[in-house]
């Protein structure tokens, strides 16, 4: 029995050497970087134990970032899967030139998110700020990148504009396993448009819906190319997401074994979250 | 038979795997035999006249080949490229906090003793070894530029305004312009390194650059001495325009380019760039007058531009070569005339109209270097002094700078 398997497993062999040598051999060497103050480059370097997570606790910055993307997390995964909900049960129903819809609400996906990001960069700069002027809306009138306040928002406009994309297809998906069988029987019994959605269709995706939040929740987590075309973090510290964090500060700052730490902390609480998402939200798959 | 399959699919995949290895093991000499040198350049102003530097010197060199490698946000690259040890064969960079850390873990080739320093001005390398702290010299300076308050020569003789050699005369010039419905200065602090540029010159004149060899020692504070700086930054920000967080370095220059703004307190390195919106725009440059005695203000004219060669490339000799071809009077006369900048070399002249204000000051010797320079960029001061001017802060803003120092203090 086990020779007829053996190929099976050397099947996967190549992939889990790549797995390892990529992904999981770069993890240890930060953790083990973690203890030490090893500024990246240098020839030397010494143990510092528990140094630097302890004065990851104490550094406001790192708050600043802990909270600043857990703000922006939680409320582009909520817009997200509401206007992508919305959007796909609209290219669900039997509306003219359905397939060309498809097609273009799933544009934004296939897009680079850095040309994306430096495109409505220029938008926020140099034509909304007209649009504003023009219509007498005083917060639009000038570039809202630039205030301390109102940044975060135009980060998640477009962070929000392209998700949507993906979760669109995913909840498309989804909606085709309904049976309209279903559908039809609901109507003879007189179910309102309402009706059927919350009893019938909402239901029935729950394994999607489980999908589309946890997916839409880690790439949220993890924003980075957002805020580098956008705002670099700015103004001041006002939009500096984790990832950003860690990488202007272990690069630009030559801070590489401090803000290793903080990438070991950023994968416990992204793995935290995740883990929790997953068994909620499949929990309640299974009591539907 | 499955066997024999299975072998002669190993070796497949075995020579597979050793020829892929192997291909991307080429070590500094290519097919054509010539000698491979990369040319790591940080500004993006100036990759067009290295590139036709360059072409000159592989036409001259049958045996050189020098390739320029000019990525955005050069220096984090250049950091991570050295924590994966493929440091490139010479490095033009500013003499900024990224070289003197690179300096200090020797990733740099000592160059005291080189023929190249010769004909090099020794007040830059000076400069250099009070940014590294170190005694040896491991950059050579090629290009210096000077931070001050650059003026459309046009406007101002429109309204008659006479150029301010105080800091009383900047502010009441600045207050006509503005009486006349027209923008004193235009802001571009969207990219938080602008904000910087009034600080450079401010702490330098005002407090002087020793404050930062004390700070390193915790002898003086941000909050004892920089009350004045903070102060004199925020009272420019009545004389902007009404988006100043909103425009960018390259909305900025485009906007001064085409007369929107009487003044712009930038440095010299951005003259090619405007040129390039309008090349007919009639520029001054006055340095920043950051007091009210006019034979105290000294210009703010740093290094921008050095050469360090990797201490471990195998193509020493020829890396030598090109940095020596750089400095001759004719490459480097070339790369300031086009870059606006002004030479290390001792007796090459910088002519450009735009800045002949300028070189009495250099010319006496009358210069100090930029204040961030000796911040850690760790500190990430573009971003503390960014927050400071939109909240007005100035107690925060100076706990916060002194807080951050600390922090990064105890984490090196």
């Amino acid at each position: 029995m086990n020779k007829r398997m053996a190929p099976y497993y050397w099947m996967t062999v190549p992939a889990v050497v790549l797995f390892f040598v990529f992904m999981t051999l770069p993890a240890l060497q930060g953790i083990y970087y973690s203890f030490t103050n090893y500024n990246g480059f240098g020839k030397s370097y010494d143990f510092v134990g528990f140094k630097n997570y302890f004065n990851l606790f104490q550094d406001d910055n790192v708050g600043n970032a802990y909270w600043f993307t857990f703000k922006f997390a939680i409320v582009v995964t909520i817009l997200t899967n509401i206007l992508s909900l919305l959007i796909a049960l609209g290219l669900n129903a039997k509306i003219k030139f359905r397939n060309f819809f498809r097609g273009i609400y799933f544009l934004p996906n296939i897009l680079s998110v850095l040309i994306v990001g430096y495109i409505f960069n220029y938008l926020f700069s140099n034509v909304f700020p007209i649009w504003g002027q023009n219509l007498g809306i005083n917060a639009l009138s000038t570039n809202i990148l630039g205030s301390e306040s109102l940044a975060w928002i135009g980060i998640v406009i477009v962070a929000v504009w392209q998700s949507v994309a993906l979760n669109t297809i995913l909840y498309l998906a989804g909606l085709q396993t309904i049976p309209t069988t279903l559908y039809e029987a609901s109507n003879l019994d007189g179910a309102g448009k309402w009706r059927e959605f919350w009893s019938i269709t909402f239901p029935l995706i729950a394994p999607f819906f489980t999908i589309n939040m946890v997916l839409a929740m880690k790439n949220s987590l993890m924003v980075f190319d957002q805020i580098v075309a956008l705002t670099n973090g700015g103004p001041g510290r006002a939009t500096q997401s984790i990832s950003h964090l860690i990488y202007t500060g272990g690069f630009e700052g030559g801070e590489y074994a401090y803000q290793s730490a903080n990438s070991v902390i950023y994968f416990i609480v992204i793995a935290v979250i995740s883990i929790l998402q997953i068994r909620f939200l499949q929990r309640r798959e299974m009591d539907l | 038979m499955r066997t024999s399959l299975t072998k002669a699919f190993g070796t497949m995949l075995l020579c597979g795997i050793m020829a892929v290895l192997l291909s991307s093991c080429t070590s500094g000499e290519s097919a054509n035999g010539k000698v491979q040198i990369e040319f790591f350049q940080n500004k993006p102003e100036a990759k067009a006249t290295f590139d036709e530097l360059i072409k000159t010197f592989n036409a001259e060199h049958s045996d050189i080949q020098v390739t320029q490698v000019n990525p955005p946000d050069a220096e984090t690259v250049l950091k991570t490229r050295v924590v994966k040890n493929d440091v490139p064969d010479i490095m033009a960079m500013g003499a900024t906090d990224t070289y003197s850390i690179l300096a200090q873990s020797e990733i740099f080739a000592d160059l005291t003793d080189s023929s190249l320093t010769k004909t090099i001005d020794p007040n830059y390398i000076q400069m250099l070894k009070d940014v590294t702290g170190m005694e040896e010299v491991t950059g050579i300076p090629y290009a210096t530029n000077a931070n001050g308050i650059m003026y459309n020569k046009t406007l101002f003789k429109e309204m008659g305004l006479d150029v301010p050699k105080t800091w009383d005369e900047l502010i009441a010039t600045a207050q006509k312009i503005k009486d006349a419905g027209k923008i004193p200065f235009y802001f571009t602090y969207k990219d938080d390194w602008q904000t910087n540029l009034p600080f450079n010159a401010l702490g330098p004149n005002l407090v002087g650059i020793d404050f930062y060899l004390e700070r390193r020692e915790n002898k003086v504070t941000f909050k004892e001495k920089y009350r004045e700086v903070a102060e004199k930054q925020l009272e420019l920000m009545n004389y902007g325009h009404g988006d100043n967080f909103g425009k960018a370095y390259s909305d900025g220059n485009r906007a001064f380019a085409n007369g929107e703004a009487f003044m712009y307190i930038q440095g010299t390195w951005a003259i090619s760039e405007i040129r390039k919106a309008n090349p007919n725009v009639d520029i001054g440059f006055f340095p920043f007058p950051t007091g009210n005695d006019p034979s105290q203000i000294k210009l703010v004219n740093g290094i921008d531009s050095l050469f360090t060669i990797s201490a471990d490339t195998p193509n020493r000799e020829q890396a030598e070569e090109f940095i020596a071809f750089l400095l001759e009077p004719e490459n480097i006369g070339k790369y300031i005339e086009e870059q606006t900048l002004f030479a290390a070399v001792e007796g090459v002249e910088q002519d450009d109209p735009a800045v002949q204000e300028l070189t009495p000051y250099i010319e006496q010797g009358k210069v100090i270097d930029f204040a961030d320079h000796y911040i850690p960029a760790a500190v990430q001061l573009n971003s503390i002094v960014q927050s400071f001017l939109q909240n007005k802060d100035i107690d925060n803003y100076l706990d916060t700078l002194d807080k951050e120092w600390d922090k990064v203090a105890n984490r090196r």
